[in-house]
C-alpha cells in the first residue's frame, strides 16, 4: 500500500470523524444555549431563527469554494485528513504548508521519493500541532480577550461599537490588500476586479436596493460574491 | 448576576472543553498511524517540522483571536476558532445577521444573533466538506472549468471585498484608512519585508487608532 492508500483507509474516516463530531457537538450546544437564552430574555424567536438562516444561506458561496479546494487537497493528503482539517481551523494552504514542512524537516520532497510512512507521520504531526495552536490559545484565553475588550472600550458602549467596527474594517482591509497587492510589488488585476466589483455591489445593494426590498438583505452577500467572481473571470479573460 | 454574565459563563463552559478536546482528538489519526504501522518518527524531526510551521503561523495563534474578538464575541470566538473559515464565512455571516436584525454590538441580542448566524454557517460548511469527502471528485470532474477556476481563484477575494463594502457603507472615511494602511504595508513588504502578522496588527490597531480620533472628535462636536 502506498501512503495515499493508507491515508484513505476506512478506519481513517472514523478516526478523523471524531474531531468533526466534536465541532458538530459544539455547534449544537451553542444553538441550544442561544435558543434557551432567547427564551429567558423574551427575545422574539424570529430573530435567532432569522440569524441562523442568514448564516446557513450566506455560507453557501464560500462553502462552495471550500468544496473545490478540498477536492484538490484530497489528492495530496487523502480524503479523511482533508475532511478533518477543513472542517476545523486551518485552510488548504495552511495544511499543505504544515504537511510540506514535515517533508522539508526530513530533507525529502512532499509526496516524492523518500517520503516514507514515517515522514507521512511527521507531516500529520505538524498539521495537528499547528491546528492545536489556535485551539489551545482560544480554549484557554478567550475569557482574557473579553477582559481586554472591556478594558479597551473602558465601559463606553458607543466606543465599543465603533471599536468593533474598526477592528473588522482593519482586518478585512488586510485580507483585501492580500488579494490585490502581489510581491514585486504589483497589482493582481483580476482579483482586484473581483474585490472592487463585490465591494461596490454590496454597497449598491445596501444603499439602493434593500431600503426598498428589505428581504433581499439576507441574500446580499451571496449576490455580491457572485458578481465579484464573474468580474474576476471576465477581467482575467480580457487581460490574459 | 445579570443575563449577560450568565451567558458568558455558559459560553466558557461549552467553549473551553470543546476547543481543548478538539486540539487532542486531532492527534488520534496520526497516533493510530504510528501505532498500527510502527512508524514513529524521531521526536527531533517532529519538533523541527513544528518549528518551521511555528515560524510561519505561530504569531497568528495570538494575533487572530485578538483581532477577530471584537467582531466575533465570546461564543463566536470559540465556534470560529474550532470550525475555522473565519474571514471567509464566520465574520461575514455574523455581521450581515447583525445588520439585518438591527442588533447593537455589545448587547445580548447581538451575542445571540451572531452565535446563531455562525452556527448556521458551520452547518453549511460541515455539509460542504462532508459532501466533498464523499462525492467531491465526481462533482468536480463534471463541473465546467470556468466555474472551478472562478470559485478557486476569486471566491475568497469576492467575499472579502463584499464584507469590506458592507462595513465601508457605515464608515466610509474609516474604510479609506482601513484599506490604505495594509495596502501601503503590502507594497513596502516587497522592499523591507514586513511579516504578515505585523501587517495585521498594524492594520487592525492603526484603524482602531484612527477610529478613536474620529470618535473623540465627534463626541467633542456633540458636546
Amino acid at each position: 500500500m502506498d501512503n495515499l492508500q493508507i491515508s484513505n483507509q476506512p478506519i481513517m474516516w472514523v478516526l478523523c470523524g471524531i474531531t468533526v463530531l466534536v465541532a458538530a457537538i459544539q455547534t449544537v450546544l451553542f444553538i441550544r444555549l442561544a435558543k434557551k437564552t432567547s427564551k429567558e430574555v423574551e427575545l422574539n424567536p424570529e430573530i435567532p431563527n432569522k440569524a441562523f438562516k442568514i448564516g446557513l444561506i450566506s455560507a453557501i458561496g464560500p462553502a462552495a469554494g471550500v468544496f473545490i479546494v478540498m477536492v484538490g487537497l484530497m489528492a495530496a493528503i487523502g480524503g479523511p485528513m482533508s475532511w478533518m482539517r477543513l472542517s476545523i481551523i486551518g485552510a488548504a494552504a495552511t495544511e499543505l504548508a504544515a504537511a510540506t514542512n514535515g517533508a522539508t524537516a526530513a530533507g525529502v520532497t512532499f509526496g516524492g521519493e523518500g517520503y516514507t510512512l514515517t515522514i507521512l507521520a511527521v507531516s500529520w504531526f505538524a498539521m495537528a500541532l499547528n491546528g492545536a495552536g489556535w485551539l489551545i490559545c482560544t480554549g484557554l484565553f478567550t475569557p482574557s480577550l473579553e477582559k481586554l475588550r472591556d478594558k479597551m472600550s473602558g465601559g463606553d458602549m458607543g466606543w465599543l461599537g465603533a471599536m468593533s467596527a474598526a477592528c473588522s474594517i482593519g482586518i478585512f482591509g488586510y485580507l483585501n490588500a492580500n488579494s490585490m497587492v502581489a510581491k514585486g510589488p504589483s497589482i493582481n488585476i483580476p482579483t482586484t476586479a473581483a474585490v472592487l466589483a463585490a465591494a461596490l455591489s454590496m454597497m449598491f445593494i445596501g444603499k439602493v436596493i434593500t431600503p426598498k426590498h428589505p428581504r433581499l438583505a439576507e441574500y446580499s452577500l451571496g449576490i455580491a460574491m457572485i458578481i465579484g467572481i464573474i468580474a474576476g473571470i471576465v477581467v482575467e479573460g480580457i487581460t490574459a | 448576576m445579570n443575563y449577560m454574565d450568565l451567558w458568558k459563563k455558559a459560553c466558557i463552559k461549552i467553549g473551553t472543553p470543546t476547543n481543548l478536546i478538539a486540539a487532542f482528538t486531532a492527534f488520534i489519526p496520526v497516533l493510530y498511524l504510528c501505532i498500527h504501522y510502527n512508524c514513529w518518527p524521531d521526536v527531533s524531526l517532529i519538533l523541527s517540522a513544528w518549528g518551521l510551521t511555528l515560524v510561519a503561523f505561530g504569531a497568528f495563534y495570538i494575533v487572530e483571536p485578538v483581532s477577530y474578538y471584537a467582531a466575533l464575541g465570546m461564543s463566536g470566538t470559540y465556534l470560529s476558532f474550532l470550525s475555522g473559515n473565519i474571514g471567509n464565512m464566520r465574520v461575514p455571516c455574523a455581521s450581515l445577521a447583525l445588520d439585518v436584525t438591527d442588533s447593537e454590538s455589545g448587547t445580548l441580542q447581538a451575542e445571540i444573533v451572531s452565535t446563531m448566524a455562525i452556527c448556521g454557517s458551520i452547518v453549511t460548511n460541515l455539509i460542504a466538506t462532508t459532501l466533498a469527502a464523499f462525492v467531491g471528485s465526481a462533482i468536480v470532474a463534471i463541473l465546467p472549468l470556468v466555474i472551478k477556476t472562478g470559485l478557486q481563484s476569486y471566491a475568497s477575494a469576492a467575499i472579502f471585498g463584499a464584507t469590506f463594502g458592507n462595513f465601508s457603507l457605515k464608515q466610509p472615511k474609516l474604510a479609506i484608512f482601513g484599506i490604505g494602511i495594509p495596502v501601503i504595508c503590502k507594497i513596502l513588504t516587497s522592499y523591507i519585508g514586513i511579516p504578515a502578522w505585523l501587517i495585521i496588527v498594524l492594520s487592525v490597531f492603526g484603524t482602531v487608532g484612527i477610529a478613536r480620533i474620529f470618535y473623540t472628535k465627534a463626541k467633542k462636536a456633540a458636546a
